[in-house]
């Protein structure tokens, strides 16, 4: 070895948005997953017309009210999702700007503030058309082409961000259109007999819910003068129903090692079965991801080379870094393989859905939010997922700004070295504000904790 | 100077942090023969140089008697070497090593921060870093040095001397700096604003400590070790005496050496390709890293997960590093 440290090649010091990895990508994703982008891109293409096409546009955040909205013929725009689309698009810059011009800081959640952004952007268009002047708001930009909305609706659970966010949209747009509010408790999970799906509590609270989701109705017949559709949302649901099967049963085909899919493939399918339109495509689209995962098990195609260890993500998802991550852990022979938001939001339990009476099994499903569960809940999910997936570590993305999921990981972290004797670490980054992202810590925690799961290995061998 | 005989080959360990190049050489026995510790500004490539020599010469030895070299630190991928381990690796091993029996470890370097569980054997059980801001870091005390106009190896000293009831808000080495700035046209002591900034970085410090839990004997490492009066309000603020070592600088370069030593004698070999190995592999890793057969791979709705040991057949890809088994 040579003293001469001359031929080293510096240190990068460029935004992670400025540079890709040096190392060969080792991360084999799924193609199946391409059709889904196609199918968000032709959806939001979509709405930016719904105006132009004489539709009602309902504005919302957080729960997956849109079969319900399907149903009724309105058109919706989900908060978050725009957010997602334009932090993964690297085109939130202009959105968050406006909501910075409007008085919202970078402490606010990500989502919201980029959100509030569109809000402001969009309700700038309106003022524009009201004057007669244009050009005030460039159209150009992504952010600025959400249609307004015709009425809000609130039902976020576990978050107070979630309320207070639909609450400032509201008065962005002057409290010119109307607001319906459905409250979701918390599942606290401290009673004796309580758990997950099961005990007096999970019993009473999804009723409370289910009569509010009537009201909702209601409100939804006021607003668009026309009954609603009761049998189109029984179909509705069965098309969610299906594809979220296929989910799952495609997710189980990932337990085996090495995986054919990750969690970044998961990151990927999030918007399809998050508010896409319920059909035939939804279901076409699962069922093509879970054939390209069966088909790399039949023929030992795995999705990260060389896999050697297997991760947990918690935390929710850093969308503009989705394709560095999804590198940055192939590149240590890291698999992630599974995830508290993806495998344990978006109809992760399809057989709580009931055709016959689909506001049940959808107020069930709102009250299952990661984020609404008591820790002892929270507890109780982590060991399954690291039982059924054989997780080595957990990588806790300590999401700045979304206090709701980092509130219980250091405990979740505890609690996975207590029971399963699984190493963790922490990184910090956010839903939508890539600011918050530091690759070095990213990169001295997964190394650190790797380190720990191979001295841990070696030590077992002695 | 290593001792005639004693031994007939060395390891290096090079510690490349921010502000600061450390090297440490051990010997085949374990002995750390020969080290230095170079401030050449930030990242300097030219300070691992200086340090690499002069530790050499401290030893007494050339490089071609260094059979392995291990790199940690903020800059490690710049330095020739071996292979790299992370800093808190090295830490807590550096740390074990110099002080037998510790089990919580604290690194502030110029950077970062870290809190480090170790358990029984000197290793790695838990840790916890600071976030991107530079709070509680070497950094830190660079503003608080600026801003008070004290030299930064005074400001320690400072701050023992003043009273800490001053209330200092923001723990962003920005606005710490514009807080002190405000405290001063208010006519604050320097001591006392010196020994309230302490005082809050040790309470900031005591949060990370929490996340991996208090423990006993606990060592400071990394340069802000020096550092006399966080020294002191971190053992106040974590009602425990604080170690001291005779060169808290060394301890990150002296476990990347320890690791190199292990290395070199084969201790922590990795599970090689063969069947053979790959089975005692998976074995071990089953004691190692419980999982519930239950579950056998499958998403059942069961909740009864028991601890009950992985199989071979769920876990293949054991010895898959060393190039071994196609999958």
């Amino acid at each position: 070895m040579s003293l001469d440290v001359s031929s080293r090649e510096p240190v990068e010091l460029l935004s992670t948005r400025d540079r890709t990895l040096d190392a060969v990508d080792k991360s084999n994703r799924l193609s199946s997953t391409k059709t889904g982008g196609k199918m968000v891109a032709e959806y939001w293409e979509n709405i930016f017309t719904a105006k132009e096409r004489g539709k009602h546009v309902v504005w919302y955040n957080g729960t997956a009210l849109n079969p319900i909205f399907q149903a009724a013929g309105l058109e919706w725009c989900h908060g978050e999702a725009f957010s997602a689309r334009l932090a993964a698009m690297h085109l939130e810059g202009p959105a968050q700007a406006a909501g910075e011009e409007y008085g919202y800081i970078g402490e606010l959640c990500s989502y919201a503030r980029t959100h509030l952004g569109c809000a402001v952007m969009t309700q700038k268009g309106i003022t524009e058309k009201q004057n007669g002047i244009v050009g005030m708001v460039d159209q150009e930009e992504l952010a600025s082409k959400l249609p307004s909305p015709d009425f809000f609706v609130n039902a976020y659970a576990g978050c107070s961000t979630g309320q207070q966010w639909d609450a400032m949209t509201y008065r962005v747009f002057g409290k010119e259109f109307p607001i319906f509010n459905v409250s979701l408790p918390m599942i606290w999970g401290n009673k004796k007999d309580a758990g997950y799906l099961r005990g007096s509590e999970w019993e009473k609270t999804p009723l409370y819910v289910e009569e509010q989701l009537k009201k909702l109705i209601e409100f939804i017949e006021y607003q668009t003068k026309r009954p609603f559709d009761w049998d189109a949302l029984s179909e509705n649901m069965f098309y969610i129903k299906r594809a979220s099967e296929l989910r799952l049963e495609a997710m189980a085909l990932c337990a085996a090692a090495p995986t054919p899919a990750t969690y970044w493939d998961w990151v990927a399918s999030i918007a399809p079965i998050n508010f896409m339109p319920a059909n035939q495509a939804l279901v076409d689209y699962f069922q093509g991801v879970k054939d390209e995962i069966q088909y790399r098990l039949d023929n030992t195609i795995s999705a990260v080379q060389n896999e050697k260890y297997r991760v947990y993500f918690d935390g929710i998802m850093n969308w503009n870094k989705l394709g560095w991550l999804t590198r940055k852990f192939a590149e240590y022979d890291v698999a992630v393989v599974a995830g508290r938001y993806t495998h344990d939001s978006f109809w992760q339990e399809p057989q709580l859905i009931d055709l016959d009476r689909p506001l049940l099994g959808m107020a069930q499903h709102y009250l299952i939010c990661p984020i609404n569960h008591g820790l002892k809940i929270m507890e109780e999910l982590l060991i399954k997922r690291c039982d059924e997936y054989g997780i080595d570590g957990i990588a806790f993305h300590s999401t700045r700004t979304c206090r709701a999921m980092t509130n219980p990981q250091h405990i979740l972290a505890r609690t996975a070295e207590t029971e399963r004797g699984i190493k963790s670490f922490f990184f910090e980054g956010d839903v939508a504000d890539a600011a918050f992202y530091k690759d070095e810590s990213l990169e001295s925690g997964l190394v650190a904790m790797l380190e720990s799961i191979d001295m841990q290995r070696s030590r077992a061998l002695v | 100077m290593a001792e005639s005989g004693a031994a007939n080959w060395f390891v290096m360990g090079v510690d490349l942090g921010s502000t600061t190049a450390k090297v440490a050489i051990v010997d085949a026995a374990g002995a750390m023969v020969g080290s230095k510790i170079v401030q050449m500004g930030a990242v300097s490539r030219e300070a691992v140089r200086v340090a690499m020599e002069s530790a050499l010469e401290d030893a007494g030895i050339t490089q071609d008697d260094i059979v392995r070299t291990i790199s940690t630190g903020y800059g490690r991928k710049l330095v020739p070497s071996d292979k790299t381990f992370t800093e808190i690796t090295c830490h807590a091993r550096g740390a074990a090593a110099l002080f037998p029996g510790v089990r919580l470890v604290i690194d502030i370097g110029g950077q970062d921060s870290k809190a480090i569980a170790v358990d029984s054997d000197g290793l790695v059980d838990r840790f916890a870093m600071n976030d991107r801001c530079a709070s509680g870091t070497g950094r830190f005390f660079d503003v608080l040095s600026r801003a008070l106009e004290v030299p930064i190896g005074e400001v320690g000293d400072l701050a023992m001397a003043g009273s800490n009831e001053l209330e200092v808000s923001s723990m962003c080495a920005t606005f710490a700096e514009t807080e002190v700035i405000s405290l001063l046209a208010q006519g604050a002591e320097t001591a006392d604003i010196a020994a309230s900034v302490h005082k809050a970085v040790a309470a900031r410090t005591l949060g990370l400590v929490a996340q991996v839990g208090k423990a006993s004997p606990v060592v400071m490492t990394g340069g802000v070790a020096k550092n006399r009066a966080l020294v002191h309000f971190l053992s106040e603020a974590l009602r425990l005496p604080i170690e001291m070592l005779d060169e808290p600088q060394i301890a990150g370069a002296y476990g990347a050496a320890i690791i190199a030593r292990e290395e070199h004698l084969g201790n922590v070999a990795l599970a090689a390709a063969d069947d053979a190995t790959a089975t005692q592999f998976a074995a071990g890793l089953a004691d190692a890293v419980p999982h519930c057969a239950d579950c056998d791979g499958q998403l059942g709705l069961h909740t009864n997960h028991g601890p009950v040991p992985v199989t071979i057949a769920t876990r293949p890809m054991v010895g898959a590093r060393s190039g071994g088994r196609e999958l």
